[in-house]
């Protein structure tokens, strides 16, 4: 689960993502007919907050037509995705608002962990038995019992509520009316610690990965061919020998997406940053079922659909799976 | 195939370098010790010569190629010279090094499969080293290597599959290419056609001969002594990292150190009459300032040595967490040999006493002593054996028996070199047993001599029958009629030492009982030693005999049918120990 | 155990210079650092947890002292906002976290077993529908359908442990599976079928026991994860608000970062949280290191 877990489960076949896919429309589907009642009943009823008669027959009258499965779908692909009581606005408007923040938080702190690591992971392997190496091996085993929640909140404490250096909350500087330079610097801001909290949970494991695998291709033949081609260090270290270290590090990202959407979720609560997470954790707060529906639905898709890409990925940079299709 | 030109970068300059390798040492650090790979080697590599460097693995072979081209680990301590033409590749720092891999020296490593990176199309990781030439585009570069790959037999379309895809041959010839896209002056071929079809190692062979033709210079790293005899010029035989002779390769078969005899040997189909000598017990590693860690065995053949420069070394199994198989045969009772001998003494069939204690110098062999005129190049001979080679143990000439009118054995000749088993094959009374009996001198022939050590054995067999007696043991047909029914396993065992050594104490003759007993394969523990014949299979008792017959040490042991029925169970043992007569 | 490890892993790797395997002493695991920290930090929570309780004379439940009021004598730890013991709170939330990891923990490793061995053994089509099943739930992000479930339900947290174990398994399943094909092979257990043994026989007495390293990687990877997990889960909220959780008191206690008093109430939920992942971390990483031969360090 940690580590190991490329040896034996690196080789999703392809349907695999389909099904699943399938499984979470399905689920997501199904579980509200599973509610006593029905679906406004179901959907809207639990919720804190409380319809009235006349939002009851406006909310039946449209999703009257809502019960059966294909229904369901085309209300999917149509971006119908039901209504936020609790914040009086179709799902689909807040789910767009919050979307593009936790993809720019997630995308470059896996960007930066991925670059970081495998870096740091490449280098440390070349001069293993070093102190450093060994600093960084410890360091590494040890971040990675820091979970999400362990690092976020007292960076949160120390950087913004005690020292001040950076904002509690939020994305960019409300009402500010920024553009440009100053508004890409106000962006950074924001997103430097929730930014640094994540970099600093995947960051160990891809270390960690990298260096195990780049071991294992230093003490390998077609390694010393290399070096006895009289090639430069570098395009030895990284062209022959990282080139080789990086499969297993992309597979463990796409085996490990789905675990860490769950910490990508806790760091945007903490740090009240206006991506899916922090809408799931207020929808959650208020039972905000159909938000918290879209949400969930929309999360597991795109986690398919990035692990669908890397098994392509991985088939074009390894040939030896490549071919054997 | 006819032998074509191979295109070179320049044909028009002739790339030639002599290479010498002078004194080379090269130890490992380990752990808590150091283990020492080469020892003092001399070689020279000159243009238009294969030169073949050959020993079992583990004798340092694979760590001289590499050491030529700088690539040894950095736990690694080198001292000497190489010199690959002018320059001193061991006194460069590893940028100055690195300059001069694959142009001056290339290397075909071992193992095809392992030795290309996956990821990479064979004709990309062969261009590599050309592109990396300053000024040479990528076009060029990869046509280059394709002319080379075709040349070597590789078409266009298979150039450009994954190693994965293409055979162990032609995965081979693609290292081959690669090693030859900057027509580098030497060539280091590392079990080049280990794990490949016969073929194909005709090709390649025929191929290497050809590029010596164009005068490169070929270091061929095997343990392969046809594929040697065949292409190479020089043979040098290395072990534990010492060279133990140094040999025109034609001559191979005459051979004249114990150990390249037996490396000769073992080569099922080189010489189908001989080829049962083996080596005895393993090979070893050698370990310099050895301490063993808490908890590890070190319960192996253990030999202490004065080697300049260092004060113990210690010759280690690679198995030796099986204390009991491998107690060496060449060492007394407390595992240690004495100090500085021979490093082969501990497994050589001909070792004396004077051999573990004397180092012997790489000498030119008998016969070619060095006031002969200079010789040859081609026909240098040297030689690491106090005892000037193999000796010849047993030599029977014309010898013959009749008894009155029957005429048991016409006039034969008979001879047998140190480790060497012979099988007498014939019917019933054609006249194998009495040869066997006149060979180890309990007959008397009618007619001609037999030495044995270079002394005639009917005078020695006057004077000194106890002397006899340990050279030349004689396990009988019969097995069970061989043995008292009165004695216990032990008594049996113990009868001729308690014989022939009457001053051995009670604990040196249990020692060497045992040994003996553990030799053969037969339990060592106090209720089997109790036991009497009648109670033993035959298959036991036959060992039970082997054991006494070795417990002399003898030279030579005259078996009769002893290793026939032996040898349905243990047919390497039976054969390593004994002179077998079989129907 | 050491000695069950033995055919797990190589004497001396490929690349290994001759003698290596003569001296180079595998270091047991027992002088692993990592091991013994892991451990040390789990037992220390586990007592913590367990004996808690009977250090603190408060309910966890009892909201009758003064909110908000600073560490004393009387309460270690200070009064929250509700106006109940911190302290024993703590105490009360480790034990639930240390519970749900333990549970989900060991159902995922029973039904990984289960399923591994079972594909492994009988082959055929079971194998295939075993393994078929678990590459599309491996490829299910869990965290996600459990919130799906516990928001919609609002489910009991044995029942959110049981379905995470159910969206677990398949992972130790395939590596178990992995594992029980090799040693399927070997001479001992062709042995054994020659004498006439029983594949129940088998399974019971060679297979199971002989995986045994392999089940200890799993638990404690699959631990390490069921507590982030449900941590994960109670600070966003999905759990009954009066089950007590590590997660839960994090949440809370960061509402009120500005009163004199977060030290006491927002730092020990962290610190052990962190050092209960920290343990299982350790732990895994440890056994993997002698179960996995690549990611030894040499």
């Amino acid at each position: 689960m940690i580590q190991s877990s490329p040896t034996a489960t690196g080789r999703q076949p392809l349907y695999a993502y389909l099904l699943a896919a399938l499984v979470m429309i399905g689920l997501s589907y199904g579980l509200p007919l599973l509610l006593p009642g029905d679906y406004i009943e179901a959907v809207y009823g639990s919720s804190h907050v409380v319809l009235d008669a006349e939002q009851e027959a406006q909310l039946r009258d449209e999703l009257g037509d809502r019960e059966g499965f294909t229904a369901y779908l085309w209300g999917l692909v149509t971006l119908d995705w039901g209504h936020s009581l609790a914040l009086q606005t179709p799902v689909f408007r807040l789910v767009l608002a919050a979307l593009p923040w936790t993809l720019l938080l997630l995308g470059t702190a896996h960007l930066l962990a991925l670059a970081l690591g495998f870096i740091a992971g490449v280098e440390a392997a070349w001069r293993r038995g070093g102190r450093l190496e060994k600093a960084g091996v410890g360091g590494a085993t040890i971040l990675q019992g820091v979970p999400e929640i362990g690092s976020g909140a007292p960076l949160l404490l120390l950087f913004a509520y005690h020292l001040g250096w950076f904002p509690a909350g939020g994305a960019t500087t409300a009402y500010a009316e920024l553009s440009g330079g100053p508004w890409l610097l106000d962006l950074l801001h924001h997103l430097a610690l929730p930014l640094l909290t994540l970099v600093l949970a995947y960051l160990p494991g891809n270390f960690l990965l990298t260096r195990a695998g780049m071991v294992m291709i230093l003490g390998s033949n077609y390694l010393e061919t290399a070096r006895a081609k009289g090639l430069p260090p570098l395009r030895v270290r990284y062209v022959h020998a990282a080139r080789n270290a990086l499969l297993p590090v992309l597979t463990r990202f796409g085996l490990r997406l789905a675990f860490m959407v769950t910490g990508a979720l806790v760091v945007e609560t903490i740090f009240a940053y206006p991506g899916l997470g922090t809408l799931l954790f207020t929808a959650i707060g208020s039972r905000d079922l159909p938000v918290i529906q879209a949400v969930v639905l929309l999360a597991a898709l795109l986690i398919l659909a990035i692990n669908l890409g890397l098994a392509l990925l991985h088939r074009r940079l390894d040939p030896r799976i490549g071919h054997a299709l | 195939m006819a032998p074509q030109q191979l295109k070179m970068p320049d044909k028009t300059k002739k790339n030639t370098m002599k290479t010498e390798i002078k004194q080379l040492t090269v130890t490992y650090r380990e752990n808590d010790h150091q283990l020492l790979a080469l020892d003092r080697v001399d070689l020279q590599l000159l243009p238009g010569r294969i030169t073949a460097l050959v020993g079992e693995s583990g004798s340092g072979k694979t760590t001289l190629g590499k050491a030529l081209l700088g690539l040894l680990p950095p736990a690694a301590t080198v001292d000497g010279q190489i010199l690959l033409g002018e320059d001193e590749i061991t006194a460069l720092d590893e940028t100055a090094r690195n300059r001069l891999r694959w142009r001056r020296a290339a290397m075909v490593p071992q193992n095809g499969a392992a030795a290309l990176n996956p990821a990479y199309r064979l004709l990309d990781q062969v261009a590599e080293p050309l592109r990396r030439q300053p000024g040479v585009k990528r076009r060029e570069a990869e046509e280059h290597a394709l002319a080379v790959l075709l040349e070597l037999g590789l078409a266009r379309e298979q150039a450009r599959r994954y190693p994965h895809e293409r055979s162990g041959g032609q995965l081979q010839r693609g290292l081959l290419a690669m090693a030859l896209i900057l027509d580098p002056p030497l060539l280091i071929l590392d079990e080049p056609t280990a794990a490949l079809d016969s073929l194909s190692k005709n090709h390649l062979a025929q191929l290497f001969r050809r590029l010596a033709a164009r005068q490169k210079s070929l270091l061929l790293i095997t343990h392969d002594l046809a594929l040697t005899r065949q292409i190479a010029d020089q043979a040098a035989v290395i072990y534990l990292g010492r060279i133990m002779e140094y040999l025109p390769a034609a001559q191979l078969d005459r051979a004249r150190h114990p150990y390249t005899v037996a490396l000769y040997r073992s080569f099922p189909g080189m010489d189908a009459v001989r080829d049962l000598g083996g080596i005895r017990g393993d090979a070893f590693y050698r370990l310099l300032h050895a301490h063993p860690a808490a908890g590890t065995k070190m319960a192996c053949g253990v030999a202490e040595a004065g080697e300049p420069g260092h004060n113990h070394q210690h010759l280690v199994t690679p198995t030796s967490n099986h204390p009991e198989e491998h107690e060496p045969p060449g060492t007394n009772k407390d595992g240690h040999a004495p100090a500085d001998g021979c490093l082969f003494a501990p497994r050589c069939t001909q070792a004396e006493e004077a051999c573990r204690r004397e180092a012997p110098p790489l000498n030119r062999p008998r016969g070619l002593e060095a006031d002969q005129p200079a010789l040859d190049q081609d026909q240098e001979h040297q030689l690491r054996c106090r005892r000037g080679g193999i000796i010849d143990l047993l030599c029977c000439r014309g010898i013959s028996k009749s008894y009155g009118p029957l005429t048991a054995l016409h006039p034969v000749d008979l001879e047998l070199r140190a480790g060497e088993v012979c099988c007498l094959v014939g019917e019933s009374g054609s006249g194998k047993t009495t040869l066997a009996m006149l060979a180890a001198g309990a007959l008397e022939p009618d007619r001609g001599e037999v030495r044995f050590a270079g002394r005639k054995l009917a005078a020695w067999r006057h004077r000194d029958p106890l002397g006899l007696a340990t050279g030349i043991g004689i396990i009988h047909q019969q097995p069970a009629e061989a043995v008292s029914h009165r004695f216990t396993v032990f008594e049996i065992v113990a009868e001729p030492l308690r014989i022939q050594r009457p001053d051995l104490d009670a604990a040196a003759l249990e020692q060497r009982v045992l040994t003996s007993l553990a030799e053969v394969r037969l339990a060592t523990q106090p209720d089997f030693l109790r036991r009497y014949p009648h109670q033993l299979n035959l298959g036991a008792i036959q060992r039970l005999c082997l054991a006494r017959a070795l417990i002399q040490r003898p030279r030579r042991t005259g078996g009769r049918r002893a290793h026939q029925r032996l040898g349905s169970q243990r047919p390497g043992q039976g054969a390593q120990v004994a002179a077998g007569i079989t129907d | 155990m050491p000695s069950e490890l033995n055919h797990t892993r190589n004497a001396t790797g490929p690349g290994s210079r001759p003698g290596a395997g003569v001296h180079g002493a595998q270091r047991a695991p027992a002088r692993d650092p990592w091991l013994t920290s892991g451990l040390l930090l789990l037992l220390l929570l586990a007592g913590l947890g367990l004996l808690g309780p009977l250090l603190t004379p408060h309910a966890p439940h009892d909201m009758s002292f003064m909110p908000l009021s600073p560490p004393s004598a009387q309460h270690w730890l200070g009064v929250n906002d509700g106006g109940m013991d911190i302290f024993s709170e703590l105490v009360h939330s480790l034990r639930n976290t240390l519970l749900f990891g333990l549970l989900a923990g060991v159902c995922g490793l029973l039904l990984g077993a289960a399923g591994g061995l079972a594909a492994a053994w009988y082959g055929g089509w079971l194998d295939q529908l075993l393994m078929r099943l678990a590459d599309i739930i491996l490829a299910l992000p869990a965290i996600l359908v459990l919130i799906l479930l516990a928001a919609f339900f609002r489910l009991d947290p044995a029942w959110l442990a049981l379905t995470l174990a159910a969206l677990t398994w398949p992972n130790s399943a395939k590596v178990i599976r992995a594992q029980a094909l090799s040693l399927k092979n070997r001479l001992h257990l062709q042995v054994a079928r020659q004498m006439g043994a029983s594949g129940g026989y088998l399974l019971r007495r060679h297979l199971l026991p002989e995986l045994f390293p392999l089940y200890l990687v799993t638990l404690a990877a699959k631990i390490r994860m069921a507590v982030f997990m449900e941590a994960s889960l109670a600070f966003l909220g999905l759990f009954d608000p009066a089950r007590k959780s590590l997660g839960m008191m994090i949440s809370y206690a960061l509402k009120y970062y500005y009163l004199e008093i977060w030290p006491y109430w927002l730092l020990p939920p962290i610190i052990c949280l962190t050092l209960l992942i920290m343990g299982t971390t350790f732990l895994a990483v440890s056994l993997e290191k002698f179960f996995d031969p690549r990611l030894r360090e040499w």
